[in-house]
């Protein structure tokens, strides 16, 4: 039996290529931007973005059908990105306060969607994504943004590094922290964008946060950390498409292909995780002291966001097994065919 | 009880800058005029004034809290300067490039993935610009600051694994790799062992011969007698300012630590003569 076969033959079909094309390179970039997140702690903010985003998606998505979500996306994403950097720099309010105005904006984009007559079916598809059937347009728009959004992160690296590693020293130096930071969340917010056709506005974070908190377990090299992050998210894209192809044309089971590629990147979290803490133990038994030990802070941090991930992964899970939205689940791998 | 420290002989030591020496007439590279500082236009700092003046040395002495930082800061542009003025090299805003700053140790994520080295290549980013990627000349201004704090065997290792010294060291290198004129370091003898503190006073009394002009904040009286040529007191405002042996005055540390009699005693123990008072 050919246990790689499964791994190749599934892309020669033109939907699951456009999966893959459009996943390898929101991955790339994903892994990049996603080391800065992890580096600056920015994983609160990610996740508000992620929901700031989605009334601007609604809107988008209700006015102008799939063509005009990313324009709507677009212009919230922007917009989201400088009042949360504003709010954020501004002190004058705390986490909970930024939650509320999150929340309040993700409850906008839920009542936007829901003026559609097909409101349930719309609300997973952006949520949740449509990943198999996306369109060779959107692949296209996907990287333009998915480039627009590198370059951002790319021009400014060495500063944004130096921003990470100390904030006041950076400032000392004569970078201005609200241009930078602006510059970043922007490009935080174009992935979100460029993320949420593909695999829905709730799972976003996990691309975002999983392979920068992958990377900070394998290396300790600091320019190593952007190819290790993009490659494990390239390369959890690739298999968790070819298992959830597998399992639904092979075996029957329907999976959504989003929620499949996240699971699978939590699960590569989880390995590198077990890993880098048997290899801090022998080492301490070792006397070798090389390397990040994996703090109980940096542990749980990580781990927190993986939950959350799994967690609303499940409800995609769910929700796709659900009477109401088996359809679509079924849509979703049966495009194409 | 109220006498005059200065009149105590001196613990004379290689290298320790002659007191009585006139400040040079050369154009200072840092004027300070009845500045006031304020953190979201809450007063923290008020009317202080003094200059700086190429391969000088100036002691930053008061309690916490007595705006050591947040001048330390002003002069940086971190903070309003909400009265006053502060010039850099005759500027209001400071050429870049031209201040290297070290924060107070333990500031800083010890996990952050970086090597020694690539930490005091930040110190090349500004002079850089935005696109350029360090080149030879970079990297050779980087082993030379490494080499003049000593660490360039530690290049290579990440930046959290160096003891706190040798961090402190490291991120002096950082603000020496920039080429400063002026140089602010922020309680950098804080937690320092002999050979850390030892290494460091070298290192200042190097970058002087080299005209660089240093402000240091520290509580250590004993250091800034090694170090430095003049001293600013301050507790919220300017105590005094001047050459050690006028503005070191009993009177005028006792007017500065007025509210924290405890740690006044604890610096009249380090000072050369005083030891037991």
């Amino acid at each position: 039996m050919d246990l790689l076969g499964p791994l190749f033959e599934a892309f020669s079909l033109p939907f699951m290529a456009r999966a893959l094309a459009v996943l390898v390179v929101l991955s790339l970039v994903a892994g990049v931007v996603g080391v800065l997140v992890n580096l600056r702690g920015l994983e609160f903010i990610s996740d508000g973005l992620t929901h700031a985003v989605f009334p601007g998606i609604a809107i988008g998505f209700v006015w102008g059908g799939r063509d005009g979500l990313f324009a709507g996306a677009m212009i919230a994403a922007v917009l989201s990105a400088v009042v949360l950097t504003l709010l954020v720099r501004r002190a004058v309010t705390s986490d909970a306060a930024i939650a509320i105005v999150l929340t309040a904006m993700f409850s906008i984009g839920i009542i936007v969607v829901s003026r559609d007559s097909d409101y349930a079916g719309q609300l997973e598809q952006l949520l949740f994504g449509r990943l198999l059937t996306v369109t060779g347009a959107e692949v296209v728009k996907t990287i333009v943004i998915c480039v627009i959004a590198l370059l951002l992160v790319v021009l400014t690296l060495k500063e944004q590094l130096f921003r990470a590693f100390d904030r006041t020293g950076s400032a000392a130096a004569g970078y201005r922290p609200l241009l930078l930071d602006l510059v970043l969340n922007v490009a935080i917010a174009l992935v979100v964008v460029a993320a949420s056709s593909a695999v829905g506005n709730l799972l976003v974070l996990a691309v975002l946060i999983v392979p920068g908190a992958v990377a900070r377990l394998v290396t300790v090299r600091l320019w190593v950390l952007f190819p290790v992050a993009a490659a494990f998210a390239a390369l959890a894209a690739w298999v968790g498409l070819a298992i959830g192809f597998e399992a639904s044309v092979g075996g029957g089971v329907d999976l959504p292909s989003g929620a499949t590629v996240v699971l699978v990147l939590v699960a590569g979290y989880a390995v590198a995780l077990l890993a880098r803490l048997t290899i801090d133990r022998v080492r301490r038994g070792g006397s070798l002291g090389r390397g990040a030990p994996v703090t109980r802070e940096r542990a749980t941090r990580a781990w927190s966001m993986s939950a959350q991930v799994a967690h609303e992964t499940d409800a995609a899970g769910k929700d796709a097994a659900g009477d109401g939205h088996a359809d679509h689940g079924h849509a979703d791998h049966g495009a194409g065919r | 009880m109220h006498e005059n420290l200065s009149q105590q002989q001196p613990d004379q030591r290689p290298g320790q800058p002659n007191q009585l020496q006139a400040r040079s007439n050369a154009p200072a590279v840092l004027t300070v005029d009845a500045a006031s500082f304020a953190y979201e236009q809450k007063p923290a700092l008020e009317n202080v004034s003094f200059d700086i003046r190429p391969g000088e040395a100036i002691a930053l002495i008061g309690p916490n809290g007595s705006g050591k930082s947040t001048l330390l800061k002003g002069i940086l542009g971190l903070i309003s300067t909400v009265a006053g003025s502060v010039r850099v090299l005759g500027e209001e805003t400071p050429p870049a490039g031209s201040i290297g700053y070290v924060p107070q140790g333990g500031e800083l994520d010890p996990e952050f993935p970086a090597s020694l080295e690539q930490v005091v290549m930040m110190g090349r980013y500004r002079g850089l610009g935005w696109l350029r990627l360090p080149g030879r000349t970079d990297r050779r201004a980087v082993g030379d600051a490494l080499d003049a704090v000593g660490l360039a065997h530690r290049a290579k290792n990440r930046f959290g694994e160096l003891s706190g010294g040798q961090q402190q060291r490291g991120l002096l290198a950082r603000a020496i790799a920039s080429g400063p004129r002026l140089l602010l370091l922020d309680e950098p003898f804080n937690g320092l062992d002999q050979k850390n503190r030892d290494a460091l006073i070298g290192t200042i009394e190097r970058l002087k011969a080299d005209g660089v002009a240093i402000l240091v904040s520290t509580h250590d009286l004993e250091l800034a007698r090694a170090v430095c040529d003049c001293v600013l007191l301050l507790n919220g405002g300017q105590v005094a300012f001047g050459p050690l042996d006028t503005a070191l005055t009993l009177d005028n540390v006792q007017e500065a630590f007025r509210e924290v009699g405890v740690e006044m005693d604890e610096h009249t123990l380090v000072v050369p003569g005083h030891e037991g008072h």
